[in-house]
C-alpha cells in the first residue's frame, strides 16, 4: 500500500465513476433519479439562498398562517399581511404648546425647566386595509432625565386610536421621578398579555388584534408625555423608537407553523439534514458491511460463524423499538442518530458480502497470488475489493433511503435532535400542534413529498446502478 | 421423523441464542451504556431531588439497583423466565398486568395486518409473474418503488388527514370509543372501525413488497426444467401452477414472511403512535420517553420473543413443507 500506487487508484477511480455516470444519465430511470437528487443537491448547498428565513427565526407572522399566495383566491383576499410600523425622530407629528421639541433624525427631546406641567403628544398614522388580524406586537424605546430640586416627574402613555373613534392605552410608564433609559431595553407589549388584554377590558380568550383592529381604515399610534418640573428642577424625556407590528395571518410561501418560523424555510434546510443522514449513515453501515463481509468470508471457519451468527441475530431483532428506546438517551445528537442508524443497517451488505467473497476466494487468481506468497491483507486490497467495487457502490446509493426514512421516523416520534429542522421534526411539530385539526395541508403535505422524492431519487438511482454494474444480475432477472 | 425432531431441535436452540444476544444487547445498549458513559442509572429518573442521600440508597437497595450490573442483568433474566418484569415506575402497576391488557390489541392489529399482507401480495406476486412484461407488471413495480419510498408514518398521517380529519369517516384516536359500547356486536363493529385506518396503513406499506419478492420467485420457479416437462406431458396451466409451482414457492415465501417479521413488530411502534392504539409499541414509545426501564425492556423483551417464537413458528412449517431442509 505505498502512497503513489493508491493516488494512481484514485485517479482511474475517478475516471470510472465519470464513465458510470454518463452511462447511467443513458438509463432513463437512472437519468430521472439523477435529475431529482442534484436538485436536492442543490437546495442542500444554496439553502441560505434559497430560504428567506433561518430555520431557528420564529414569530415571523402569526402562528398558523396561511401561504401567502392565498389572498390570490376571493375567501382569502383580505386576510392580514404583516403590517410594520416604525416612528422615529422626523417621523412623528409633533404637538405641544408651550415648549419646543428638539427634533433630531432618532429622537424626540422634550424638555421642561421651573414650575411648570406640561404635556406632549407625538402621533403616527398609518393604514390598515385588512380583514381582522389576531394579535399585534410593539416596542417603544425612551430616556428620562430629572435634575434639580426632588419632585419632578414624567409620564409615557402609548394610545392606540381606532377609525371608528375608540382610543386603547396600550402603554403605560407610571410617574417616573428617577433617571430612567429604556434605550437599550425597549419596553414591549404583546397582544398575548394576558394584564393587557384584561386592562383593555376584554376578556383572557378574546384576541386583542380582532378587537382593536376590527375595521380597515386609518389608525392612529398615540405618545403622550405629561412633563412635571417642579421647583428650580427641570425634567427631559427622550422619545426613542417605537416599532410596532400586526402579525400577519397571510405569510410566505407556506406559511407559518404554531411559532410563526417560516414552513418554507424549514422544508429548504431540511434537505441538509436528510442528505446528510442519508449519506453519512449509508457510507458508516457499508464501511461496517465491508469490514465484517470480507473478514467473515475470508477468514471462513470459527470467525465466519460467529460474524455470521451476530449479523443475522442483529437481523432477526425488531430495531425500531431497541432504536426508539436507545434513542431517548442518545438522540438529542444528529451524529449520535446517524451513527446508531449505521450501527443497526449494515447486516443484510455484510451477508452479501461474505456470500462474494467466498465465491472469489477460491478463484485461480487468488489461489495464484496466494502461491506466490502475498499476504491476506495484499490480496484483500488488491484482487477482492476491487472485485466488491460495484455492489459497494450500489449498496452505498441503495442504503441511502433507508437511513432517510428511519431518521425521519425518529424525529416525527420527537427522538430527534431538537436544534435540527429535519422533515420528520416538520411532521411532529403539524401532528402535535394542530395542523391536522385545521386541515393545514400546505403544513402536512410537503416534509413528506419531500422525503419521499428525495428516498425514491436514490432508489432509481441504486436500481440503474444494479443494473449498469451488474448485468449479469439484470439478465436473471428478466429470465 | 427422527430428522425433523433433530432440525427442529437445532433451530430451537439457534432461536434462543438469538433471543438471548438480543436481551444482552438490549440491556447492554439501555442499562449499561447509560451508566457507563452518562453515569446515570435508572433510578435517577423518578427519584425526588428533594431526598437524602441516605434515603436514595435505601430506594436503590429496594430497586435491586446497589448491585454490580452483571448481577442485575442475571437476576434480571432469571425474573424474565419466571414471568415477574416489575413494576412501572409511573402507574406503579405491575409490567405484566398491563401488558395483558395491550398485548390483545397488538396482537389483532399486527396479525390481520400481516395476514392481509400475505394474501394480497402473494396474490398480486402469482398476477405479476403470470403477466411479465406488460403494462401491468411495469406499472406496477414503479408504483411499489414510490409506495416504497413513502415513509409508513407519514401514509398513516395522510391516511388520519383525509379520512379522519377532512372526511371524518374514521375516529383520530384510540382502540376503541370512550365509553365503549356494551353490546358485544357493536363493540366488535366499533373496533374494526377504530382498526381500519392502521390496517390500511400497514397493509400498503407492506404489500408492494411482499409482492414483488413472490413475483421474482415465481418467475424463477417458472423458468425451471420441471415445468417445462410438465407443460410437455401436456398438463394445463392451471395444475401447474397449483400443483407444482406453488408447491416448490412456498419455501422461499416463508423465509421471506419469517425474514419481514422483525420489520412488522418495528412498524407497528411508529404506526401504533400515529393512531394513538392502545398497543405495545406505542406503550413502548411512551415510556421510553418518560425512562419508565421496567416497561421499557419488558415490552422490548416481549416484542423479542414474539417475533423469535414467530421465527420458530415459520421454521417448523417450513420442515413440513420442504423435507429438504431437515437433512442439513
Amino acid at each position: 500500500m505505498k502512497q503513489p500506487r493508491l493516488a494512481a487508484g484514485e485517479a482511474g477511480a475517478f475516471a470510472r465513476i465519470l464513465g458510470i455516470l454518463k452511462t447511467l444519465l443513458k438509463h432513463k430511470r437512472g437519468a430521472f433519479g439523477f435529475t431529482v437528487l442534484s436538485v436536492f443537491v442543490i437546495i442542500a448547498v444554496f439553502a441560505d439562498v434559497i430560504a428567506p428565513h433561518k430555520p431557528d427565526e420564529i414569530d415571523l407572522a402569526e402562528g398558523y398562517a396561511v401561504p401567502a399566495w392565498f389572498k390570490a383566491f376571493p375567501q382569502y383576499r383580505n386576510l392580514p399581511e404583516n403590517v410594520e410600523v416604525v416612528a422615529e425622530g422626523r417621523g412623528w407629528s409633533v404637538k405641544c404648546e408651550g415648549l419646543t421639541p428638539l427634533v433630531s433624525r432618532n429622537a424626540v427631546v422634550l424638555t421642561v425647566n421651573g414650575s411648570r406641567r406640561l404635556t406632549a403628544t407625538l402621533e403616527r398614522s398609518f393604514e390598515y386595509p385588512y380583514s381582522p388580524p389576531k394579535g399585534f406586537y410593539g416596542a417603544l424605546t425612551y430616556n428620562v432625565t430629572v435634575w434639580g430640586a426632588p419632585g419632578s416627574s414624567a409620564r409615557i402613555r402609548l394610545y392606540l386610536d381606532a377609525p371608528g373613534g375608540g382610543s386603547y392605552l396600550l402603554y403605560d410608564s407610571g410617574s417616573i421621578a428617577t433617571n430612567v433609559s429604556r434605550t437599550g431595553a425597549p419596553v414591549t407589549f404583546d397582544a398575548r398579555d394576558a394584564p393587557l388584554k384584561l386592562a383593555l377590558g376584554f376578556s383572557l380568550y378574546d384576541d386583542l388584534g380582532e378587537k382593536l383592529f376590527s375595521a380597515k381604515g386609518t389608525y392612529k399610534l398615540r405618545v403622550v408625555v405629561y412633563l412635571n418640573a417642579a421647583g428650580g428642577g427641570g425634567v427631559s424625556v427622550a422619545v426613542g423608537r417605537l416599532y410596532f407590528r400586526i402579525r400577519g395571518l397571510a405569510y410566505g410561501l407556506l406559511g407559518t407553523d404554531n411559532l410563526g418560523a417560516d414552513i418554507f424555510s424549514n422544508l429548504i434546510y431540511g434537505t441538509r439534514v436528510s442528505l446528510l443522514v442519508g449519506i453519512l449513515a449509508s457510507s458508516v453501515s457499508v464501511s461496517l458491511g465491508l469490514i465484517v463481509g470480507i473478514v467473515a468470508g475470508y477468514k471462513g471457519g470459527v470467525v465466519d460463524q460467529v460474524l455470521m451468527f451476530f449479523t443475522d441475530t442483529l437481523m432477526f431483532i425488531p430495531l425500531i423499538p431497541l432504536l426508539v428506546a436507545v434513542s431517548v438517551f442518545v438522540g438529542k445528537s444528529l451524529y449520535l442518530t446517524i451513527l446508531l442508524i449505521a450501527l443497526f443497517s449494515w447486516m443484510g451488505f455484510a451477508r452479501n458480502c461474505r456470500a462474494y467473497v467466498m465465491s472469489l476466494r477460491d478463484r485461480l487468481f487468488v489461489e495464484a497470488a496466494r502461491a506466490l506468497g502475498a499476504s491476506d491483507a495484499y490480496i484483500i486490497f488488491r484482487h477482492i475489493l476491487p472485485q466488491l467495487s460495484p455492489i459497494v457502490y450500489v449498496t452505498l446509493v441503495l442504503n441511502v433511503p433507508g437511513a432517510i426514512l428511519l431518521e425521519a421516523s425518529l424525529s416525527f416520534l420527537n427522538l430527534g435532535d431538537p436544534s435540527v429542522p429535519s422533515w420528520g421534526r416538520m411532521l411532529y411539530n403539524a401532528r402535535y400542534s394542530g395542523a391536522f385539526s385545521r386541515l393545514m395541508w400546505w403544513w402536512i403535505l410537503p416534509p413528506g413529498i419531500m422525503i419521499t422524492l428525495l428516498a425514491m431519487s436514490f432508489v432509481l438511482i441504486g436500481q440503474a446502478l444494479d443494473e449498469i454494474l451488474n448485468p449479469k444480475l439484470r439478465a436473471r432477472r428478466l429470465t | 421423523m427422527d430428522g425433523l425432531a433433530k432440525y427442529l431441535l437445532r433451530r430451537a436452540a439457534d432461536r434462543a441464542a438469538v433471543l438471548f444476544v438480543a436481551l444482552t444487547l438490549q440491556f447492554a445498549l439501555l442499562r449499561v451504556l447509560p451508566y457507563y458513559v452518562l453515569g446515570i442509572d435508572p433510578s435517577f429518573f423518578f427519584m425526588n431531588p428533594n431526598l437524602t442521600n441516605e434515603q436514595r440508597e435505601l430506594i436503590r437497595r429496594a430497586f435491586g439497583l446497589d448491585e454490580p450490573l452483571h448481577v442485575q442483568f442475571a437476576k434480571y433474566v432469571l425474573a424474565l423466565f419466571t414471568g415477574n418484569l416489575g413494576y412501572s415506575f409511573y402507574t406503579r402497576r405491575p409490567v405484566m398486568a398491563e401488558l395483558a391488557e395491550r398485548l390483545p390489541n397488538t396482537v389483532i392489529l399486527l396479525g390481520a395486518s400481516t395476514l392481509l399482507t400475505l394474501l394480497i401480495g402473494l396474490t398480486l406476486g402469482l398476477l405479476l409473474a403470470m403477466k411479465r412484461g406488460t403494462r401491468f407488471d411495469t406499472t406496477f413495480i414503479g408504483v411499489s418503488v414510490l409506495i416504497n419510498s413513502f415513509p409508513t408514518f407519514y401514509l398513516g398521517l395522510l391516511l388520519l388527514l383525509v379520512f379522519g380529519f377532512y372526511l371524518k369517516w374514521f375516529p383520530l384516536a384510540g382502540s376503541v370509543s370512550r365509553p365503549p359500547p356494551s353490546d358485544p356486536v357493536l363493540y366488535i363493529a366499533d373496533y374494526l372501525w377504530h382498526m381500519t385506518l392502521p390496517l390500511l396503513t400497514l397493509v400498503t406499506a407492506g404489500v408492494g413488497g411482499y409482492a414483488l419478492l413472490s413475483r421474482n420467485i415465481f418467475i424463477t420457479q417458472m423458468g425451471e426444467d420441471y415445468i417445462v416437462t410438465a407443460r410437455a406431458k401436456g398438463l394445463d396451466e392451471r395444475t401447474i401452477m397449483v400443483k407444482h409451482v406453488l408447491r416448490n414457492v412456498l419455501p422461499p415465501v416463508i423465509t421471506i414472511v419469517a425474514l419481514a417479521l422483525p420489520g412488522i413488530v418495528s412498524g407497528a411502534v411508529i404506526t401504533e403512535t400515529v393512531f394513538s392504539w392502545y398497543g405495545v409499541g406505542r406503550w413502548l414509545f411512551e415510556a421510553s420517553t418518560q425512562f419508565d426501564y421496567p416497561v421499557v425492556q419488558g415490552v422490548l423483551f416481549i416484542e423479542i420473543l414474539l417475533t423469535v417464537v414467530s421465527l420458530y413458528i415459520a421454521d417448523i412449517v417450513i420442515a413440513i413443507v420442504d423435507p429438504r431442509v431437515r437433512l442439513r
